[in-house]
């Protein structure tokens, strides 16, 4: 039973009442000690196993055992206590618990009546070059790239006349750019 | 102390008259019983319920169907098979034994005619409510040993009984015909 495999820590205690603190900590699935545990936006304590096994088995309805709230496997957050064995070997166990989220804290001072705080606004000004990034991605498309072909041949020529037309391409576009 | 003792042994369990048995050694075939709830055509009855265990629970529903006979829109006469939302795709995992034969229990204080298992059962629930809640009172006591005895029913079945036909066989067409004796010979003629 539940109350015997969490109670190690109040040996002597009353059994009524040592029951009902860890009832607390539960899974709502298999009614055992909540191992690895996470509970849902809507609250309520799971094992993750159990949990991921239940949202398995309706993937079409995913919603919480205990309300019957919207759940998903991303909105979980797992609970890790001090003594938890889990975090020495988190990913072990398939399929691994979801990671906590880390949200900075609030940013204090400042000036509170503008909208943008430190982080929150961002203005960029750049000026694209157009062309250069069009003919960059197009003629790029092999991976392995071949080595240049042989001196005197049709395609060294053909290449020649194309790397001197960029060059006179991007000679125009500097100067474009002075003069406007 | 085994799971599914400690999903019904509740504290509350004592006053809301649920129990479950195992029927052998194994936790996967059980039964179970409901009291039928009071200032209902159920009460004071002991329905016993069939209950399966699935591998896969609690994340599948169990299967349970009653083994006694009722009178019951969402229950069917002949079989026994319950019609109720938690034990199809309504099911969730938190759910135990105890939440199951509770919500059977509400089942049979407020019964759905409008998604009906036994539709002889629910056109009678519907259209003629007085008879239904004599019927189910009369199947109550003679199935269930429910407590309130239905004499003018009793009285019309003596006459089916009379005639040579089986006691349980005349129930079902005299409950099925709304105790009209005429109607219910010809379909214990027929059948």
């Amino acid at each position: 039973m539940a109350s015997d495999t969490a109670s190690g820590d109040k040996g002597s205690g009353p059994n009524e009442s040592t029951e009902t603190d860890n009832s607390m900590f539960e899974c709502n699935i298999c009614l055992d000690s909540a191992r690895d545990a996470v509970v849902s936006m809507c609250g309520h304590l799971f094992c993750w196993q159990c949990l991921h096994q239940w949202l398995e088995t309706r993937p079409n309805r995913q919603t919480c055992p205990v309300c019957k709230a919207g759940i998903s496997k991303d909105k979980v957050v797992p609970i890790y206590g001090r003594g938890s064995t889990d975090q020495k070997d988190p990913r072990e166990k398939l399929p691994p618990r979801p990671q906590g989220q880390r949200a900075e804290p609030e940013a204090q001072g400042g000036f509170p009546g503008f909208g943008f705080g430190d982080g929150g606004f961002h203005m960029s000004f750049g000026i694209g070059a157009f062309p250069f990034g069009i003919f960059a991605s197009t003629f790029n498309f092999n991976d392995g790239r071949p080595g240049p072909p042989p001196a005197g041949s049709a395609q060294h020529q053909e290449e020649q006349v194309l790397s001197k037309f960029f060059l006179w391409v991007a000679v125009i576009f500097i100067i474009w750019l002075l003069l406007a | 102390m085994t799971h599914y003792d400690f999903e019904v042994t509740g504290s509350k369990v004592a006053r809301c008259h649920i129990k479950v048995d195992m029927v052998n050694d194994n936790f996967l075939e059980l039964i179970g019983e409901i009291i039928g709830p009071p200032d209902t055509a159920y009460d004071g009855g002991k329905f016993k319920l069939e209950i399966n265990i699935p591998d896969t629970y609690p994340f599948n529903p169990p299967k349970v169907k009653f083994v006694t006979k009722i009178w019951h829109p969402n229950i069917s006469s002949v079989t026994g098979a319950i019609c109720l939302d938690i034990l199809k795709d309504q099911w969730a995992a938190a759910m135990t034994l105890r939440t199951v034969l509770l919500s059977l229990q509400a089942l049979l204080a407020a019964a759905e005619p409008d998604d009906p298992q036994d539709a002889v059962v629910a056109k009678q629930y519907k259209e003629n409510r007085k008879t239904f809640t004599q019927t189910a009172r009369h199947w109550t006591n003679v199935y269930a040993n429910g407590p309130h005895r239905e004499c003018e029913l009793e009285k019309i079945l003596e006459q089916a009984k009379n005639m040579g036909f089986d006691e349980h066989k005349a129930r079902v067409a005299l409950s099925s015909s709304d105790w009209n004796l005429e109607r219910a010979t010809e379909s214990l003629l027929t059948s």
